[in-house]
């Protein structure tokens, strides 16, 4: 199926957002030693993942402003709930976990691979209720 | 909601492809439609309406 405009501009950001994403995590896991304490250093060298983060984000949203097909639209929308809901109630249901008893503790950087994840999910949800994925 | 796009698109002798060009959506929108999994906006609606010169609700019928 041929991509329409909004989906060709969509891969157009997210492909440098998500190579930056990796690219810094590459970086921080590279140059931040094992235990190293919190500085202004090491909180700009964190910090370029998460801006990443948010322009992935960034991307899905204009994709999302961008897609004149209301289905189409639906079902991204549909796919970012479930990913949303997924994680949350992931982080929820361990985060009680940690509180109260001896579960082995998941670093909170894994919360965005996951919603990453949870976008599958979506997918796979719209595709078993509606016989359609999506079209991202 | 029921509709009658699959008759009226037959009687045209289009494919599900051609009425999403006509109406400017994809063809996955056409058969959400078609099959009753989605129901269009009101001006996805009117668009389908102006496009069969036919009134909404002898396009679209009540459940």
């Amino acid at each position: 199926m041929a991509m329409n405009l909004a989906q060709r501009r969509y891969v157009r950001r997210l492909i440098p957002m998500s190579a930056a994403y990796v690219a810094a995590i590459l970086l921080a896991s590279s140059v931040l030693p094992k235990g190293a304490s919190a500085s202004p250093a090491t909180i700009a060298i964190a910090l370029i993942p998460g801006l990443a983060v948010l322009g992935v984000i960034w991307s899905i949203g204009r994709f999302l402003t961008e897609l004149s097909d209301e289905y189409l639209r639906m079902l991204e929308i549909r796919k970012a709930l479930v990913a949303t809901g997924l994680t949350l109630s992931l982080a929820s249901t361990w985060g009680i976990l940690e509180l109260y008893t001896d579960v082995s503790r998941v670093p909170i950087f894994w919360v965005f691979p996951v919603w990453c994840f949870g976008l599958g999910v979506g997918a796979l949800v719209n595709k078993l209720t509606l016989g359609d994925a999506g079209c991202a | 909601m029921k509709n009658r796009l699959k008759v009226l698109r037959a009687e045209r002798d289009w494919s599900q492809q051609d009425l999403a060009d006509r109406l400017e959506v994809s063809r996955q929108s056409v058969n959400a439609i078609e099959t009753g999994k989605y129901d269009p906006s009101l001006p996805l609606a009117f668009r389908i309406s102006d496009l069969f010169g036919l009134p909404i609700e002898a396009i679209f019928l009540k459940d």
